[in-house]
């Protein structure tokens, strides 16, 4: 209750994510039985699994729902066993999914508004609690972005984008996406990225000019784009292949800024000769 | 006639259709939610954010407007008329595409066309990376529906429809199948418990199909050890595809692949046995054969057993899709819906006929040889023919000849 009065985003997703952390070290004790009862009040569709290897079975999309936060390959769907819409999962992995259904459930619960005012002891801590969390966030730094585009800095994916926008052949949707997405991110201007599209056969400038300042969050909904995931470039065939740095990253803009960082970090270090 | 009065005599044709077929028109389930879209012939506009009441709202619709293609949107909304914004999106049926374009056909797509942009050259099949004549990169290109290509279309639908049967456990009931008019199939599950699932989950469910992120070690392949014939979900579709790429494969191709001359030789020389193996604990301890050549069969199993999906189309949730019975603006097809078990006996460009009376007499530019019903038509090059309706207007609409004038 104190956390939802906060109305902090930040803070509720922390909260949520302790208790699910606190579940799963629970749920992962309890026996079979237990685990499918507790499945059960949050409407899985879950039975054991008829299996040497695997204790449940779960319904495809009870499993999905609660794996697309995960980072982990084991947890894709491509690389778990199904039969007739089930997936197979260990006790353990089941927990796991639990945990996660707890953590969704706790975040959704906190953003029920509390219409009743809390009495002045309670207000004070949760003021209190607000003001401690908030001087420990001041010291996250906020990375900004350099003001002129760094070429060099450009992950895999979009720099070969960028060189067939150039060479005026044709690129998908997913990847005029991502292209113009990432351009805008990183500080380039609409009329700067119009531009770049102009070489392309079906350019049409009023419709580029449109789709640019809708991005850059200039019309319409007013929300600014971001470019999608590593992982959704995969799926949409425009990730070209890892290099070193995208093994570390899951976003095309953090291996923008991971890699000027290094570049950064290159010429301020050893080049200065010993007094 | 020229090119507008070319668009009217289509419209024309279009009106007969619906005046005359209306009623074979049914709309989608929870209509009221969804979004309606209609393609105008005039100037290409495409008019969307339209509600629908009924099927009669529809069909009169439909014959007043008279579209050049009819959509609906995959997705559920409390406002469909309203902006994408205000809509208040419910959820969305899983929708798959399988489409030519995105498939490596046998025919090597000979029928479709390029043209260069800058200096006018023109080839058959996919656009070259430059023109051969003044190297130039931007080309305008034309396809073709064939019926090879229609055929791997078909072999890919046939896979789809497999692996939502077997690995996601939906009856061929759950499941909608159909040709869309043009180059390739659509299925739409319509089952409450995928309706709410978010793009992410959806992307999930492509990367199964296509096998993206697949990591055989999670599959049961391990030094020395490796997947059966018929275990379950990938396990299973591991193996097979291994079976037929070692039935079918040879040398050259085996060498391509990048596998020692030692590799190779052996499971030429021992391919009986590797096939005899399977029926026991399979190949995977071939002599001769080790864990980094498996690998590079595996991969090429897995190729073997994805389907080609439109990506984009299944993870967008938004997503507007042709209704059935409606005609295809590009072929005058319509688009048709087929049982998922009776899909092997389907004949798209037999069943998808929509005018089944009359002739036309047309002036054909060019036209590679096509097939639509029994007949075979074509090739065409600037010619004076009298042909069934069907086959002229698929011409007409390909943009490939005109009417000719009556004097």
């Amino acid at each position: 209750m104190m956390i939802s009065t906060t109305k902090d985003a930040f803070l509720k997703r922390r909260y949520a994510l302790a208790e699910a952390k606190r579940a799963y070290n629970l749920l992962k004790q309890e026996n079979k039985d237990k685990i499918t009862q507790i499945a059960n009040t949050f409407n899985w569709k879950i039975k054991p699994a008829k299996s040497e290897t695997a204790d449940f079975a779960l319904h495809f999309t009870d499993f999905l729902r609660n794996t697309t936060g995960f980072h982990e390959t084991k947890w894709k769907l491509v690389n778990r066993t199904m039969l007739n819409g089930e997936v197979l999962l260990t006790r353990d992995e089941t927990a796991r999914l639990l945990a996660e259904e707890v953590r969704g459930h706790i975040e959704r619960k906190l953003d029920t508004k509390i219409g009743l005012e809390l009495p002045p002891g309670i207000a004070n801590r949760v003021e209190l609690l607000q003001q401690l969390f908030w001087s420990k966030k001041g010291k996250m730094r906020l990375e900004e972005m350099p003001k002129e585009i760094v070429l060099d800095a450009f992950p895999p994916c979009i720099r070969q984008l960028y060189n067939t926008i150039l060479s005026g052949r044709h690129i998908s949707h997913v990847g005029r996406f991502a292209l113009t997405t990432f351009l805008i991110n990183s500080g380039m201007t609409v009329d700067n990225v119009v531009d770049l599209f102009r070489s392309l056969s079906d350019f049409n400038e009023r419709m580029t000019r449109y789709q640019a300042e809708h991005i850059a969050g200039g019309r319409g909904s007013r929300t600014k784009y971001i470019p999608p995931k590593c992982d959704t470039l995969r799926t949409h065939g425009v990730c070209p292949g890892m290099d070193e740095i995208c093994r570390r990253i899951r976003h095309p803009l953090a291996y923008y800024r991971r890699k000027l960082r290094i570049m950064q970090t290159a010429t301020e270090t050893p080049t200065a000769p010993r007094a | 006639m020229n090119k507008i009065e070319t668009k009217a005599f289509i419209q024309e044709k279009f009106v007969e259709y619906y005046r005359q077929n209306s009623a074979s028109i049914d709309p989608p389930s929870s209509l009221t939610n969804r979004e309606f879209a209609f393609l105008l012939f005039k100037e290409r506009m495409m008019l969307r954010h339209k509600g629908v009441k009924n099927a009669e709202d529809l069909r009169t619709l439909l014959k007043t407007v008279v579209p050049s293609d009819v959509y609906y949107s995959s997705a559920y909304y409390e406002k469909p008329e309203e902006e994408m914004e205000a809509k208040g999106w419910l959820g969305a049926d899983l929708v798959f595409d399988i489409d030519a374009d995105h498939i490596q056909t046998p025919c090597g797509k000979k029928h479709d066309t390029w043209t260069c942009n800058n200096c006018g050259a023109t080839g058959r099949g996919a656009p070259p990376e430059k023109c051969p004549i003044c190297k130039m990169q931007k080309f305008d290109d034309k396809s073709w529906p064939c019926e090879i290509c229609l055929e791997s279309a078909k072999r890919e639908t046939v896979k789809l429809i497999d692996v939502l049967t077997r690995d996601f456990g939906l009856s061929p009931q759950e499941m909608t199948v159909a040709f869309s008019g043009h180059r390739g199939y659509h299925v739409h599950v319509e089952d409450e418990t995928v309706q709410t699932l978010d793009q992410m989950a959806r992307k999930e469910i492509v990367d199964y199909m296509v096998g993206i992120g697949l990591e055989p070690r999670f599959h049961g392949m391990e030094e020395g050890l490796g997947p059966n014939l018929e275990e379950a979900g990938w396990r299973g579709r591991i193996a097979r595809g291994t079976y037929d790429f070692l039935l079918n494969t040879n040398t050259e191709q085996l060498e391509e692949m990048g596998l020692k001359r030692s590799v190779v030789n052996s499971l030429i020389n021992q391919r009986d046995k590797i096939l005899e193996s399977w029926k026991s604990r399979g190949p995977w301890k071939t002599k001769g054969v080790g864990s980094e050549s498996w690998k590079k069969i595996v991969q090429k199993a897995i190729e073997n057993q994805s389907v080609k999906i439109d990506t984009v189309v299944t993870t967008d949730i938004h997503r507007l899709i042709r209704l059935t019975n409606t005609l295809h603006g590009k072929t005058g097809l319509k688009k048709i819906q087929v049982s998922a078990s009776d899909i092997e006996q389907f004949d798209p460009l037999k069943d998808a006929i929509a005018f089944k009376e009359g002739r036309i007499s047309l002036v054909v530019f060019e036209a590679p040889e096509f097939k639509l019903g029994d007949e075979r038509y074509g090739p065409y090059k600037n010619i004076e023919v009298e042909l069934p309706t069907a086959a002229a207007l698929f011409l007409l609409c390909k943009g490939a000849a005109q009417v000719k004038e009556e004097h």
